[in-house]
C-alpha cells in the first residue's frame, strides 16, 4: 500500500507545497484515477480542500485516507481541523483530536485543538486538562494559555482571567515585531554588529543598536545607545532604544525611566509610548496610565494591529469592555489572523454575554494559528518516509 | 368610523374565533378589537412552522404526534402564524405491505381537524426524514431504497392516494408535499429526481387535483449536497422553496449570525431559488443551540424580514418547539438540524416567537395586492461553471463569490436579483459577473448584446486564459495572470467617473491578478505600479467595467467578517455606480451600507421596508426622489411630518422597521 510515490502524486505534492491549488487538485484526480487505495493521495486532497475552506469535501477525503490507514496521522489532522473549522461538529472533532493524540503524543496543537472541541461540547474540565497537557509540552503554547484565560472568565469572571491574558500576551512574539516596525526595522542582520565598524555617527550606531537589538544582541546594542547618549544625554530615539532594551531584560523601573525621559523630550515618539505602555500595562493597578498611553500610541501608529490590542487589553484592566471590544474589533479588521485579538475579542463578547460570537473569534484564532504553523506538511512528510522506508 | 368598522371584519381576521367575541366585548374591555388591531395575517405571505412528529429524542417512531396537538395548535395560530407543516410516517402508516394502520390516518385526522379549528392551513409531508421518527425505515423494505426501487415507488404512490383520497375534502389541508431535503440529497441523479417526483405528482393529481403539490427542496443547496440539479424537476411543481441548510451555511457563510454574509444569505438562496414559481423561505431558524436566544431572535428577525423584502411568498420556520435530546456521555449536543424551535423543551415561548409575532403584525398591513415590489433591474449572474464537479474548483468557489458580490449590490441599496448564464437577461440593465473563470462563448455572444443594447456589465476577472470577447467588450488587451497577491492597491486614475473611490493599500490575499494593457477602455484606477485595475468601455450603447482582480473570491476566500473595508467600499462603490449610471439604482438611497432598503410602491403612498444588518445601532439617512410629506409605522401610531427628501431613521441592532410614506 504504501510504496513508493507515483509520479502523479509527486507532481500533486510539488503543486500543493508551491500554493497551486487547482492544479494540485486536478494532479490528485489524476493519481486518483490510476488507484483510489493510496492514503497520502486522499489526505493531500482533504488538505488543499482545507486550504479553500470546502470543508465537507475535507472530511470526505481525510476520512477516506483515515478509512485506507487509519495511521496516516496527516489525514488525522486534516479531519480534525475541517470538523473545527466547519463548527458544529464538535462530538466528532473530539474523537479525532483524541485519536491524533494517541498516534502523535508530542503534537502540541493535538491537545490544544482537542480542549477546544471539549470546550465546544461544554465539557469545560476536559477542555482544561487538554490545553495543561499541551502547556506541559510546550510551555509557551500561546492559544493554550489564552483558552485557559476564557475558561477562567468563564468560571471565575475578568479579574482571575486578566493575569493569564497578560501571560498569553507575553507569549505573543509579534509583539516584539511591533517595536521593530515602529522603529523602522525589519530584519535581523545577517552578521552580528560589530561596533568597530559601525561608523562614528548618532544615525548609524542608533541603526546599528537598532539591528543589534532585533538580533537580541542586549549588549552591542547598550554599548551603541551608550556612545549616542555620551555625546547627547538628551537624545529621546537613544533614550526609547534604552528604555527596549532594559524592557527585554524585566527591568521594568529602568526601563519606565528612559521612556518617561524620551518622552518628555519627543512626547509622540511611538518607540517611546510603546515601551512606557507596555510597562505600564505589566505592573498591577497601573492599567489607566497603560491606556492614557496606548491611546496616544494609537494615534501615531493606528494602522497597526498591535497597537489597538494592546490598548483593548489595558481597557479590559479597567473593566470598560465595550471601550475593549472596539479596540479587539479594530485589531482585527486590519490584521485578521492576529490570535492575540481574537482571543481578545471572543473575552469581550462573553462578557455580553455574546456566546456564539466568542466561540467563532476563538475557532477563527485557531483557523489562523493552525494555518501559521504548517503542521500537515510535518506529518504529512513523516508518514509519507515511513511508507518508504 | 370606528363603529362602522367594527361591524366589518376585516378579511384576514373573518374566520377566527376570537373575532365574534371582541365585537362583542364591552366597552371597558381594554382589549383592543379585531379591527383596531389590523389583519392579524398576510393572506399573501403566510408564516408557517414546521410541526415535528416527535419533540423528544428518547420517544419511539409510533410516538408520532402523540401529544396535545391542540395546545400547540392554539399557541400556533395566537402567534398568527397560518402555516403548519405535519409529516406523515411510511413506517407507522404501512406496518405491513398494503396492510395500513388506520389508527395512524385517525390521528392524520385529529391533527388536520384541530387545524381547521383553529383556522390554520396545513402542508402533508409524505416522504421525510428528520433523522429521529425513523418516518421511511419500512422493516419490511429489505434496505431496498425508495427513491429508485420499482416496487417499492409503487408502495409510496398506493400510500400517497390513499392519504390524499381520504383528506382531498379536508379544508385546512393547503398543499401536498412530497419530501424534505434530507430525503431528496440520497438521490443520485437528475432523472432518477425527476423519474420519482413525477410519478408521485401524477398519482396525487389524480386523485387532488385542486390543491398545490410542492417538491420542497432549494436547488442551490440540494445541488451543493448532492450534486444534482433539481431546476428542472422542480418548475413542474407549484411552488420553490429556498432553505439554508446547516451545511450550505457551513460552506457559504461560517460564522457569526448577527452581521456580515450570515445575514444576506436567507436573501441570496431565496433570490437564487426564485424564477418562475412563487418561492417559500423555508426552515427559516438557526440550526444549533449554539447560539443565545437573543442572537437567535435577531438572527431569525433578519431572515424574517429578508423573506418579505426579497420576495418570498410565504417563509415556513425551523421547529415549533425545541427538541429535547438524550443527555447521554460524553456527547448530548446532537448536530440536527432540526433541532432549535420557538419554544423550549418545556414548551415556553423563546424570545424568538415574540419576533415572529410582532413580524406577523407587520406583514400583515402590508396589503401586497395593493403595494408591489420595485423592480430589480441589476442582477449578479451566476456563471455556469458553478455546475461543474471535482476536480474543477469553480463550482466550489462561485457561489461563495457571487453571494459576495450580491451582499456588495445589496451594501449599494440596489434592487438586485440572481440570474443565471444562459438566462434571458432583457429584463435587466446592469449585471455583476463576479470572479467567474470561464464563460461559454453564447454567454459572451449575450454579454456583448447586452451591452451593446445599453446595459452595464461588471465582471471580474476569475484567473486563467481571458475570452477574446474580453478585448471587444471591455476594450482591454489582456496580458497574462499576475497571479497570487498579498496586497491591494487602489491609485484613482479618474476620480469621480465610477464613483466616489479613494486609493488604498490593504493586506487581502488575491488569487489571480489579469495584466492588462488598455485598448479602447478608460483606465479608472491602477494597482500600486500602474498597473490597471478598474477600466470602463463604451460599449455600443452601454458601457462594460473590467475589475483585474476577482474581488469578490478574495473577500470570500479571505474572512468575510473581517475583510478590508477599503475592499469592500471599492466594491459596492463601483456596483453601485454603474447602476445608478444604468437606471439600475435604488428607488430610495441610503448613507448606510448595513442598511437593507426595499421598496413596496402602491399608488396611495409607498412602504419601505429598512432592515439593519449590523449588530449595532445605526441611523440610516434615506433619500427619496420625491418630497416625503410623512412617515408612518406601518403598525399604526402618529404620523411624523418630514417635508424633505431626506429623513433620518434609527435603528436599533438587527432591527427593522416598516415605514409607510405619504408623499407631498
Amino acid at each position: 500500500m504504501m510504496g513508493g510515490r507515483p509520479t502523479a502524486l509527486l507532481t500533486a505534492e510539488e503543486l500543493a507545497r508551491s500554493g497551486a491549488v487547482g492544479a494540485a487538485v486536478e494532479a490528485c484526480y489524476e493519481a486518483l484515477a490510476l488507484g483510489d487505495r493510496e492514503p497520502r493521495i486522499h489526505a493531500l486532497l482533504a488538505h488543499l480542500m482545507l486550504e479553500g475552506d470546502f470543508y465537507d469535501q475535507a472530511i470526505a477525503e481525510a476520512t477516506k485516507a483515515i478509512e485506507i490507514d487509519p495511521d496516516c496521522s496527516a489525514a488525522y489532522l486534516a479531519l480534525g481541523l475541517a470538523y473545527d473549522r466547519r463548527g458544529g461538529m464538535s462530538d466528532q472533532s473530539v474523537l479525532v483530536w483524541h485519536e491524533l493524540a494517541e498516534v502523535a503524543p508530542d503534537l502540541v496543537t493535538a491537545h490544544v485543538q482537542l480542549g477546544e472541541a471539549f470546550a465546544a461540547a461544554a465539557f469545560e474540565d476536559d477542555a482544561v486538562a487538554s490545553w495543561k497537557r499541551a502547556l506541559e509540552l510546550d510551555a509557551k503554547e500561546a492559544r493554550a494559555t489564552y483558552n485557559l484565560a476564557i475558561a477562567s472568565l468563564k468560571r471565575e469572571g475578568m479579574a482571575l482571567a486578566l493575569p493569564l491574558f497578560r501571560q498569553a500576551g507575553e507569549l505573543d512574539p509579534s509583539q516584539d515585531e511591533l517595536f521593530f516596525t515602529l522603529l523602522g526595522v525589519h530584519e535581523a542582520p545577517a552578521e552580528p554588529i560589530d561596533i568597530e565598524r559601525v561608523k562614528p555617527t548618532r544615525e548609524a550606531r542608533l541603526g546599528a543598536a537598532g539591528l543589534a537589538l532585533r538580533a537580541e544582541d542586549l549588549f552591542t546594542a547598550a554599548d551603541l545607545v551608550r556612545l549616542v547618549l555620551d555625546e547627547d544625554p538628551d537624545d529621546p530615539e537613544a533614550l526609547a532604544l534604552a528604555a527596549y532594551a532594559y524592557l527585554k531584560q524585566e527591568a521594568a523601573n529602568e526601563s519606565m525611566a528612559c521612556a518617561l525621559r524620551a518622552l518628555s523630550l519627543d512626547p509622540e515618539l511611538p518607540t517611546a509610548l510603546y515601551c512606557l505602555g507596555v510597562v505600564y500595562s505589566r505592573r498591577t493597578g497601573l492599567n489607566r496610565h497603560a491606556a492614557r498611553v496606548f491611546i496616544a500610541l494609537a494615534k501615531r501608529a493606528g494602522t497597526h494591529a498591535l497597537v489597538h490590542v494592546l490598548l483593548a487589553e489595558s481597557l479590559l484592566g479597567l473593566q470598560k469592555f465595550e471601550a475593549a471590544g472596539k479596540s479587539y474589533r479594530l485589531g482585527v479588521r486590519l490584521d485578521p489572523a492576529c490570535v492575540r485579538a481574537r482571543f481578545g475579542l471572543a473575552a469581550s463578547h462573553l462578557t455580553e454575554g455574546r456566546f456564539a460570537e466568542a466561540q467563532w473569534e476563538i475557532r477563527r484564532a485557531a483557523y489562523y494559528d493552525t494555518k501559521r504553523q504548517g503542521l500537515f506538511w510535518r506529518l504529512y512528510d513523516e508518514y509519507a518516509g515511513a511508507g518508504e522506508d | 368610523m370606528a363603529e362602522a368598522a367594527s361591524k366589518k371584519p376585516a378579511k384576514g381576521a373573518a374566520a377566527r374565533p376570537d373575532t365574534k367575541a371582541s365585537a362583542k366585548a364591552p366597552a371597558k374591555d381594554p382589549k383592543p378589537s379585531v379591527e383596531e388591531m389590523g389583519p392579524l395575517r398576510n393572506q399573501l405571505f403566510p408564516i408557517g412552522v414546521d410541526y415535528y412528529p416527535l419533540d423528544e429524542e428518547r420517544a419511539s417512531f409510533d410516538d408520532w404526534y402523540d401529544r396535545d396537538v391542540e395546545a400547540d395548535f392554539t399557541a400556533i395560530a395566537e402567534a398568527r402564524i397560518s402555516l403548519v407543516r405535519v409529516y406523515v410516517s411510511w413506517k407507522l402508516f404501512e406496518p405491513q405491505v398494503g396492510q395500513y394502520d388506520a389508527d395512524a390516518e385517525d390521528r392524520l385526522g385529529d391533527i388536520l381537524a384541530a387545524a381547521r379549528v383553529h383556522d390554520l392551513k396545513v402542508i402533508v409531508v409524505f416522504f421525510a426524514d428528520d433523522r429521529l421518527a425513523e418516518m421511511n425505515d419500512l422493516p419490511w423494505a429489505k434496505k431496498r431504497d425508495p427513491r429508485d426501487d420499482d416496487y417499492l415507488v409503487q408502495r409510496e404512490i398506493s400510500l400517497v392516494q390513499r392519504v390524499v383520497n381520504r383528506f382531498r375534502s379536508e379544508t385546512a389541508v393547503w398543499a401536498w408535499e412530497l419530501g424534505n431535503e434530507a430525503f431528496f440529497s440520497g438521490f443520485g441523479s437528475e432523472d432518477a429526481l425527476q423519474k420519482w417526483a413525477t410519478s408521485l405528482r401524477d398519482a396525487i393529481r389524480e386523485v387532488d387535483s385542486a390543491r398545490a403539490i410542492v417538491l420542497a427542496c432549494d436547488p442551490e443547496t440540494l445541488v451543493r449536497e448532492s450534486g444534482v440539479d433539481a431546476r428542472g424537476t422542480i418548475d413542474d411543481f407549484e411552488y420553490g422553496v429556498s432553505h439554508v441548510t446547516a451545511p450550505y451555511r457551513a460552506y457559504a457563510a461560517e460564522g457569526p449570525l448577527t452581521y456580515g454574509p450570515a445575514t444576506y444569505l436567507d436573501s441570496f438562496l431565496l433570490r437564487a431559488a426564485l424564477r418562475d414559481l412563487p418561492v417559500l423561505a423555508d426552515g427559516v431558524g438557526v440550526p444549533s443551540l449554539d447560539v443565545s436566544v437573543a442572537e437567535e431572535a435577531a438572527y431569525v428577525r433578519t431572515a424574517l424580514y429578508s423573506a418579505l423584502m426579497n420576495r418570498a411568498s410565504g417563509v415556513l420556520l425551523r421547529r415549533w418547539k425545541d427538541l429535547e435530546t438524550e443527555k447521554r456521555e460524553p456527547y448530548f449536543r446532537d448536530p440536527f438540524e432540526v433541532l432549535v424551535g420557538l419554544n423550549d423543551v418545556h414548551g415556553e415561548p423563546k424570545p424568538v416567537l415574540a419576533e415572529v409575532r410582532r413580524f406577523a403584525r407587520v406583514a400583515a398591513r402590508l396589503d401586497l395586492r395593493v403595494h408591489t415590489p420595485s423592480p430589480e433591474r441589476a442582477a449578479v449572474l451566476i456563471p455556469a461553471e458553478r455546475y461543474e464537479p471535482l476536480p474543477s474548483l469553480a463550482g466550489l468557489y462561485t457561489p461563495r463569490s457571487c453571494l459576495q458580490a450580491y451582499t456588495a449590490a445589496k451594501e449599494a441599496h440596489l434592487p438586485v436579483t440572481l440570474a443565471r448564464e444562459g438566462d434571458e437577461l432583457g429584463g435587466f440593465m446592469t449585471l455583476f459577473v463576479p470572479s467567474a473563470a470561464r464563460l461559454s462563448a453564447s454567454m459572451w455572444s449575450g454579454l456583448a448584446s447586452f451591452v451593446q443594447s445599453g446595459g452595464s456589465v461588471v465582471l471580474s476577472y476569475g484567473g486563467g486564459d481571458a475570452d477574446p470577447a474580453l478585448r471587444e467588450i471591455f476594450g482591454v488587451e489582456f496580458l497574462g495572470d499576475h497571479g497570487v497577491r498579498p496586497v491591494v492597491s487602489c491609485r484613482i486614475a479618474q476620480p469621480g467617473l465610477l464613483g466616489d473611490l479613494t486609493a488604498f493599500d490593504v493586506r487581502l490575499d488575491l488569487p489571480h491578478y489579469a495584466l492588462v494593457g488598455s485598448g479602447t477602455a478608460t483606465v479608472v484606477a491602477t494597482d500600486a505600479t500602474g498597473s490597471p485595475l478598474l477600466t470602463l468601455n463604451q460599449y455600443g450603447q452601454g458601457k462594460a467595467v473590467f475589475l483585474a482582480a476577482p474581488l469578490e473570491r478574495a473577500i470570500a476566500q479571505s474572512d468575510p467578517w473581517a475583510a478590508p473595508d477599503a475592499v469592500r467600499s471599492l466594491l459596492r462603490t463601483v456596483y453601485g455606480s454603474v447602476a445608478r449610471a444604468a437606471g439600475a439604482g435604488p428607488v430610495i438611497d441610503c448613507d448606510d451600507p448595513s442598511a437593507e432598503i426595499a421598496l413596496f410602491q402602491g399608488e396611495q403612498g409607498d412602504v419601505v421596508f429598512i432592515l439593519n444588518h449590523s449588530a449595532e445601532a445605526i441611523t440610516a439617512t434615506l433619500t427619496t426622489e420625491r418630497v416625503v410629506a410623512s412617515v408612518v409605522d406601518v403598525r399604526g401610531g402618529a404620523a411624523a411630518r418630514v417635508e424633505a427628501r431626506a429623513f433620518g431613521v434609527p435603528l436599533g441592532p438587527n432591527a427593522a422597521v416598516a415605514l409607510r410614506l405619504s408623499y407631498g
